[in-house]
């Protein structure tokens, strides 16, 4: 296991090789055990520092980020940035400068841009895992959903997964459809033509309807949050079409548990609009369980990587 | 440094736009700049400097018509003394500046304290292009007469489309009767939006917003279609697929009085190209899928393009450090474009310096109404020296515009500009 090359960064899923995933994913499963004893913590980054940086208000990231690190006993700042406060004249370089100088080991940053982290990596010494950037990519996401998919799913090559909404402004579908297929599980889509990035990922299906999906059989359906302030009408006519045609219902829910299906969502999310409250409790349902591996997955990528602070 | 004595070139080869041959040859150029002699074995003037060219090739001088100067108001990103710096460490000794600056230059007024400006600080001759619209704004005709009468080569707003077609349609009908050319900035606003790089698989695979090939070709269709109806002259800017090349094809084929032309990066880089959110090959036109750079480069060989202008676009390297997303577009290209169609063209025999000529040389010159230059006697002196054999770093220190970002940055071309001759003026390149 130990003959991997030292990694400094996680920026996307794309540059990974397998034994890496496989090393974070098995390494996730006994720091997801120790959540189970009266003390949860472990010294492995004591003395470290881990800078939270997030430039879009995200509580659920930023909080398991937080946690994450805390359990690995390192000592954590947060650092929000609301997006009105970013004075035009302060630079990325410039904030750079800053971050710098507060010598942290790892920096978790979110940033509304595509490629912030990338530069950011470029000019630190410190590790850098991308926590989301723009419609780019969010790593420890994909991480985390296949961690939850192999726990239900143990012999998970050649098994299925459908993920249903706004594909085309999705970080998180971007990195864990690449994840997913990596690991040899099939990805399909649904979604509105508008939002959906035809032919742009060969490797993925395309689903036009409830219907072709439930044919095929996935063994977990993962519903995208619909960022509702992002639609401007251009995408699709309204709320209620879209919960009409794509959402999780009472009917399709009938459907899902014909076919045992898992359910997923990244969080948080939007009630009424792709999932119903019957829905939010269905049996098979995986979120809370996302949640908690969300933890135990950003322990092991702590863990995992080589920030070049590091002299010992 | 320029200075009044006749210079002798021995040992060159005379490249020109009518043969695909070189002319092994010396050229004589006598102190007030005018070539006085070719041939070989040419004896020297007592007072005569002796310049060997090494089996060089002597190439006339080129011709960019898509020049931002960024002075007067943006003397950070280049000035027009380093940007002729730049011009003469490419080869070129003439250039159309866009009226992009500070303010734009949208009045008679303007256009003669900008050529003001360039008799003062330029080395080399530089042409000032006025705005179709007031202030690039789309909404209002600029001062077309008082540009006109202060020769002005062109009308574009620089970078913008107009957005109203009956403002465009407007604009050609006036320009017609002074008959200045209209170039247009192909784009239509309401499909690129904040895009930032070609859209499909590269963008998606960046999570970047793309822009559409529609939202060029979509311009191109509509600003043929309105020349058509007005009957005006229409130069199209930085051509990027293969399909809007068609649509100036067939424009061409119905008599349209249209012309074109193309940068050197989206002849010889792709999408695919893009790296590491690298922000020195972030362009508007962004760079295309390999396919559509295969199509423009036929077009440039078989003509149905007309022009190669590198829209040398200076920004600090302080601005292009930026998120991909904002970063500005554009790169510095004067200094890079010959040593890049050599490096990548003509070395490798996909054609020659006859075709490079025609299209950033003789070309350029007669789409502004001046004539073409060529090394022959009794013609003033205007070429430069290129050694094949030699090299272009294209690095911080060697780039002369005051703004070194370029998707070249880092490479080292191969062949060299030694030194460019302009009338009675040489300057040798280090």
């Amino acid at each position: 296991m130990r003959d991997l090359k030292p990694r400094k960064d996680l920026l996307d899923i794309e540059g990974l090789e397998l034994p890496e995933i496989e090393y974070v994913l098995s390494n996730a499963v006994p720091f997801k055990q120790l959540f189970q004893r009266s003390v949860k913590k472990v010294p492995t980054l004591r003395g470290k520092t881990v800078l939270n940086l997030f430039y879009e208000p995200s509580t659920r990231t930023s909080s398991s980020f937080e946690v994450a690190a805390n359990r690995m006993s390192a000592d954590v700042t947060n650092f929000t940035v609301s997006s009105s406060s970013v004075v035009k004249g302060e630079s990325l370089l410039d904030t750079i400068e800053t971050l710098q100088a507060m010598r942290s080991d790892y920096i978790v940053i979110r940033h509304q841009a595509a490629g912030v982290p990338n530069i950011v990596a470029k000019h630190t010494g410190a590790s850098v895992i991308n926590a989301g950037d723009g419609y780019h990519a969010h790593p420890t996401q994909a991480l985390l959903d296949a961690m939850t998919f192999r726990e239900v799913c143990p012999d998970y090559q050649g098994r299925k997964m459908v993920i249903v909404g706004d594909v085309l402004h999705s970080r998180v579908a971007r990195s864990t459809s690449t994840l997913f297929h990596k690991l040899g599980i099939e990805v399909g889509v649904l979604g509105p033509g508008t939002l959906i990035p035809s032919g742009r990922h060969e490797f993925i299906r395309r689903f036009r309807s409830w219907d072709e999906v439930f044919d095929w059989k996935p063994d977990a359906v993962y519903l995208l949050r619909v960022q509702l302030e992002r639609q401007e009408g251009m995408f699709f006519p309204s709320i209620a079409e879209y919960h009409k045609m794509y959402g999780m219902n009472t009917e399709r829910l009938v459907r899902m548990r014909q076919i045992g299906a898992y359910l997923m969502h990244p969080g948080p999310v939007n009630r009424g609009v792709e999932i119903t409250d019957e829905a939010m409790r269905y049996e098979r349902s995986l979120i809370s369980t996302q949640v908690e591996n969300g933890i135990a997955v950003r322990m092991a990528v702590l863990h995992w990587l080589k920030p070049e602070t590091d002299t010992d | 440094m320029p200075s009044a004595t006749p210079r002798l070139f021995q040992n060159g080869r005379i490249a020109s736009a009518d043969s695909k041959d070189l002319l092994a040859s010396d050229v004589l150029v006598d102190e007030t700049g005018t070539i006085v002699a070719i041939g070989p074995g040419l004896t020297a003037p007592a007072d005569a400097e002796l310049i060997d060219c090494g089996g060089g090739v002597l190439v006339p001088g080129m011709f960019d018509v898509h020049v931002h100067a960024r002075e007067p108001g943006q003397e950070h990103k280049e000035t027009l003394a380093t940007c002729s710096a730049a011009a003469l460490r490419g080869g070129v000794t003439g250039v159309v500046l866009m009226p992009d600056t500070s303010p734009p230059v949208d009045t008679g007024n303007l256009v003669k304290s900008a050529r003001d400006l360039i008799a003062e600080l330029s080395a080399i001759p530089m042409l000032q292009a006025g705005c179709l619209t007031k202030g690039r704004e789309g909404k209002e005709m600029a001062g077309f007469s008082g540009m006109a009468s202060r020769g002005v080569p062109m009308l574009t707003d620089a970078d913008r489309a107009v957005p109203c077609p009956d403002l465009l349609r407007r604009c050609m009908e006036y320009a017609r009767d002074f008959d200045l050319l209209v170039t247009s900035h192909c784009d239509t606003p309401a499909l690129s939006k904040a895009g930032a790089i070609n859209e499909g698989r590269v963008s998606y695979r960046f999570g970047l917003p793309g822009i559409p090939a529609i939202s060029q070709e979509i311009a191109i269709d509509r600003d043929i279609r309105v020349a058509q109806h007005t009957g005006a002259k229409l130069h199209l800017q930085q051509i990027s697929t293969a399909r809007g090349l068609q649509s100036v094809q067939c424009a061409k084929e119905a008599g349209t009085s249209v012309t074109c032309e193309v940068s050197p990066h989206h002849l010889v880089l792709t999408e695919q190209d893009i790296r590491d959110y690298n922000t020195h090959f972030k362009f508007h036109p962004p760079l295309r899928p390999a396919a559509d750079v295969e199509a423009l480069v036929a077009g440039f060989i078989d003509g149905s393009i007309d022009v190669l202008a590198c829209d040398h676009a200076p920004h600090t390297e302080f601005e292009k450090s930026s998120e991909f997303g904002s970063a500005p577009f554009g790169a510095a290209g004067l200094e890079t474009t010959v040593p890049v169609m050599f490096d990548r063209f003509i070395r490798k025999g996909v054609f020659g310096w006859d075709l490079l000529i025609k299209r950033y040389s003789a070309s350029p010159r007669r789409l502004v109404g001046l004539a073409p230059v060529a090394i022959a006697e009794g013609a003033r002196a205007e070429f430069f020296l290129f050694d094949p054999e030699g090299e272009t770093p294209v690095t911080r220190e060697t780039m002369k515009t005051k703004s070194p970002v370029s998707p070249f940055l880092g490479e080292t071309l191969v062949g060299k500009v030694r030194g460019t001759v302009l009338g009675a003026a040489w300057y040798p390149q280090g």
